[in-house]
């Protein structure tokens, strides 16, 4: 009896072996992605109440504002949601791929998750007390309480642990398998995590140095345009970190799915390096129309935006080879035909299908956004907000569901039910549905004038304002189809991760193509990638930052505003 | 002769007077990317030279070091503010920094490195870098405008380029230092 247990277990461990299974290293992803869909939920209904204010059907109470809501929408959507999620699927890919992760790496990635969580509450709790109702981007001169500062670098440090964590396992690695390519997904975690580590340097120095001091009233002003220079160059890298996230999906985990090969893996590599080199200097488009900034550099800048665009659509074009040459295989025909053979009940597929899809209208709408005259037209308009709707809450997010759904499973040593695939595929339109109506709305009545950042107003029933109502309408219609859409996924989520029945789920990786180019292995280098990604960085901030630092004007003390 | 064209075209794109102009008009473009670029430009075309002329190359500089030489000597002239300012005022002077920096500086540098041994390339690095922070602490610094040419913010701007390029070169030396890449290849 016993030795038949134990034979068991063997097997067990032997299968999970195969399948690239660590327990320990399961259950540190299956909290992080619960955080992420935790703060999904949460956000949602704080997303809800902000639209259903925006269409006046909805006052908010004075303990409770509009502005605390937005707020904590904001960061609960973008900070928790996506570094949680993103963080708990790459170490799910470093785990599976390179042997599961060293017990070091694993501490510092629990060590990171407290400090994070440390952090958040840290961040929430002068929310909730109205005093820090500064918008996730907490541009100075508005000062919330400091607490809420400390709480922001606390997530800093944790999010670097991480980042610690991952460069020791893929060195570790690499030390192990000498000439060996590092496997793809781990190596788009890299990336990442390349990013996050030197993003984040940015904004550390922003609060650290800047904020800090001038909340606590150390320092009497703040020099509004360093602050808001280096919020940006973290804050768009955040950005592309969520897309490299996306992409990592739809390049290696979507060919599997629909039982293809994956695009060169090459061109991948080099997409990743690209996106790392070039990321950073994007920041400026966020500064468009911010004073101080000289126009040659602004427009040097609008060209380093649009070179990101260049692998992006180096992305569209072997995605959609990659669907068609596995529909043909398939015996899919003609010139729309072969769409026939792709798997579109399956959710696996269907979500980040979906989201590619919004890639298309969202990256359109990135150039238009990218060119000064026509930033002008929407700049901190709804048109801004839709945009990054349709980027981030669709493109990423649906990716991300798109995930969850075997990803969840893996984690959990369960199976992915024919029941929850069919909730999945319902998500997926309920979402996608509600995300156009939403994200359309905000567009188009963005032209129109209606601002972001505002509650309900009619500026005294000034006939322009009242002209946005059935807009703001439709706003709150898809707002609540999204909430629908939310409760479902995050059902789904939960339903995987604890009840659904156990059984082994495979980590979906996609072999290569069989005459594929040999990957050079200056690849691997990353050393000189991130010496040529400083220089470029340095190339595109010196100018600005001595400009603003030199020629400073006098500096803002704080202000509350609200 | 695919890298020898790509740093043909380079070139021509670098001394297109609309490109050269504006790359001119901000100080620290024109020293920290124009002038790399050109001696970059000048790096790809060595190949054709290196194929065309293998023996010269072989009789003057078989251990790198006379080649090296030339490239610092090079730098270290274009360095100076005064140049700088020439090469704005007087056609010759541009003349000159157009041939001199890709076709000895970036050619040189090109032939030579691969044959120096390691201490040599380090020497030549840690000069660099202490130069860098030198002249970068010159141009924050100096109370005055140091070329005709420039404003003072923008001697400021390239003072600060000087040093985060240093930055940049003690990052490199130390990742040299400390990690051995046999360990990973
Ligand atoms: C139930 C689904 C959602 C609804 C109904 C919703 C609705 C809204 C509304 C009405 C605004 C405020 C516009 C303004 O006044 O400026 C907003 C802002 C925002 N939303 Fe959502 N949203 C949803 C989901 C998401 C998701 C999934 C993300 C990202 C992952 C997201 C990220 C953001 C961000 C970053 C802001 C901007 C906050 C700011 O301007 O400070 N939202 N959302
Ligand atoms: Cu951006």
């Amino acid at each position: 009896m016993k030795m038949e247990a134990d034979l068991k277990i063997g097997f067990k461990d032997k299968a999970n072996k195969m399948l690239g299974y660590h327990p320990e290293d399961a259950k540190l992803s299956k909290s992080y992605i619960a955080v992420a869909f935790i703060a999904l939920l949460v956000g949602g209904f704080l997303g809800l109440l902000q639209g259903l204010n925006r269409a006046g059907l909805l006052e908010l109470p004075s303990w409770f504002n509009y502005y605390q809501v937005l707020t904590a929408h904001g960061l609960l959507l973008i900070l928790v949601l996506t570094a949680f999620f993103t963080i708990g699927y790459f170490y799910a890919a470093l785990s599976h791929n390179l042997g599961g992760l060293l017990p070091k790496v694993r501490k510092l990635a629990w060590i990171g998750f407290f400090i994070k969580l440390a952090g958040f509450v840290l961040a929430v709790i002068p929310i909730l007390m109205n005093e820090a109702s500064v918008m996730y981007t907490f541009y100075p001169p508005m000062a919330a309480h400091p607490v809420f500062y400390i709480g922001l670098a606390l997530i800093v440090v944790g999010v670097w642990s991480c980042c610690i964590g991952a460069f020791i396992q893929v060195a570790n690695w690499r030390k192990n398998h000498k000439g060996q390519h590092v496997p793809i997904l781990s190596y788009f975690a890299t990336g990442v995590f390349v990013l996050l580590f030197f993003a984040l340097m940015f904004v550390a120095v922003e609060v650290l140095f800047m904020i800090i001091p001038w909340v606590f009233g150390w320092v009497d002003t703040i020099n509004v345009m360093v602050a808001r220079t280096l919020f940006w160059a973290f804050g768009h890298t955040l950005v592309n970190i969520w897309y490299l996230t996306a992409v990592s999906a739809w390049y290696v985990v979507v060919p599997k799915v629909i039982g293809g090969k994956r695009w060169s893996d090459l061109l991948t590599r080099v997409v990743i390096i690209a996106l790392v080199i070039m990321n950073i200097t994007g920041g400026f488009h966020h500064q468009i129309i911010d004073p101080g900034i000289n126009e040659v550099v602004k427009f040097m800048h609008v060209f380093m935006s649009l070179a990101i665009g260049f692998p992006s659509l180096m992305t569209a074009f072997a995605l959609f080879a990659v669907f068609e040459r596995t529909a043909r295989r398939k015996g899919g025909k003609g010139l729309i035909g072969w769409w026939k053979k792709m798997p579109w009940g399956d959710v696996r597929f269907l979500a980040p299908f979906i989201a590619m899809v919004a890639f298309i209208p969202a990256g359109a709408g990135g150039i238009a956004q990218s060119t000064n005259q026509l930033d002008q037209v929407v700049h901190n308009t709804m048109w801004i907000v839709g945009h990054f709707h349709l980027t981030l809450g669709m493109s990423v997010v649906m990716t991300f569901f798109g995930i969850s759904y075997w990803l969840v499973p893996f984690i959990s040593n369960r199976v992915l039910t024919p029941q929850i695939n069919r909730l999945g595929v319902i998500q997926t339109w309920i979402w996608t549905a509600g995300m156009i109506c939403m994200s359309g709305a905000m567009h188009y009545v963005g032209l129109l004038g209606s601002p972001r950042r505002t509650s309900y107003t009619t500026y005294g029933d000034h006939a322009t304002a009242l002209g946005w109502d059935p807009y703001l309408m439709l706003l709150a219609v898809g707002g609540t189809l999204l909430i629908v859409g939310v409760i479902l996924q995050v059902y789904a989520v939960f339903n995987m991760m604890f009840f659904a029945p156990k059984g082994d789920t495979e980590f979906p990786i996609a072999e290569e193509e069989d005459n594929a180019t040999k990957t050079p292995y200056i690849t691997e280098r990353w050393g000189l990638w991130i010496v040529i990604m400083l220089i470029v960085v340095a190339m595109a901030y010196v100018i600005p930052l001595t400009e603003f630092i030199v020629n400073a004007p006098p500096g803002s003390p704080p202000f509350k505003t609200w | 002769m695919n890298q020898s064209f790509y740093g043909l075209l380079l070139y021509i794109f670098l001394v297109t007077p609309p490109v050269a102009n504006f790359m001119e008009s901000l100080m620290v473009i024109h020293m920290h990317m124009q002038m790399p670029m050109l001696v970059i430009a000048g790096m790809l075309m060595a190949r054709f030279f290196q194929k065309r002329f293998p023996r010269f190359f072989e009789k003057w500089n078989s251990n790198g070091v006379p080649g090296i030489t030339l490239f610092v000597i090079l730098m270290v002239y274009w360095m100076l503010p005064r140049t700088m300012d020439e090469a704005l005022t007087s056609t010759l002077v541009e003349g000159f920094k157009f041939i001199s920096l890709p076709f000895l500086a970036g050619i040189s540098l090109r032939d030579s490195w691969k044959k120096l041994n390691p201490f040599g390339k380090n020497s030549i690095i840690i000069s660099f870098t202490v130069l860098f922070i030198g002249l970068g602490w010159i141009y924050i610094w100096s109370p005055v405008q140091l070329c005709n040419n420039y404003l003072v913010i923008e001697q400021v701007t390239l003072g600060w380029a000087f040093l985060l390029t240093a930055i940049g070169m003690i990052v490199y030396l130390g990742y040299n230092f400390f990690i051995d890449p046999s360990a990973y290849e």
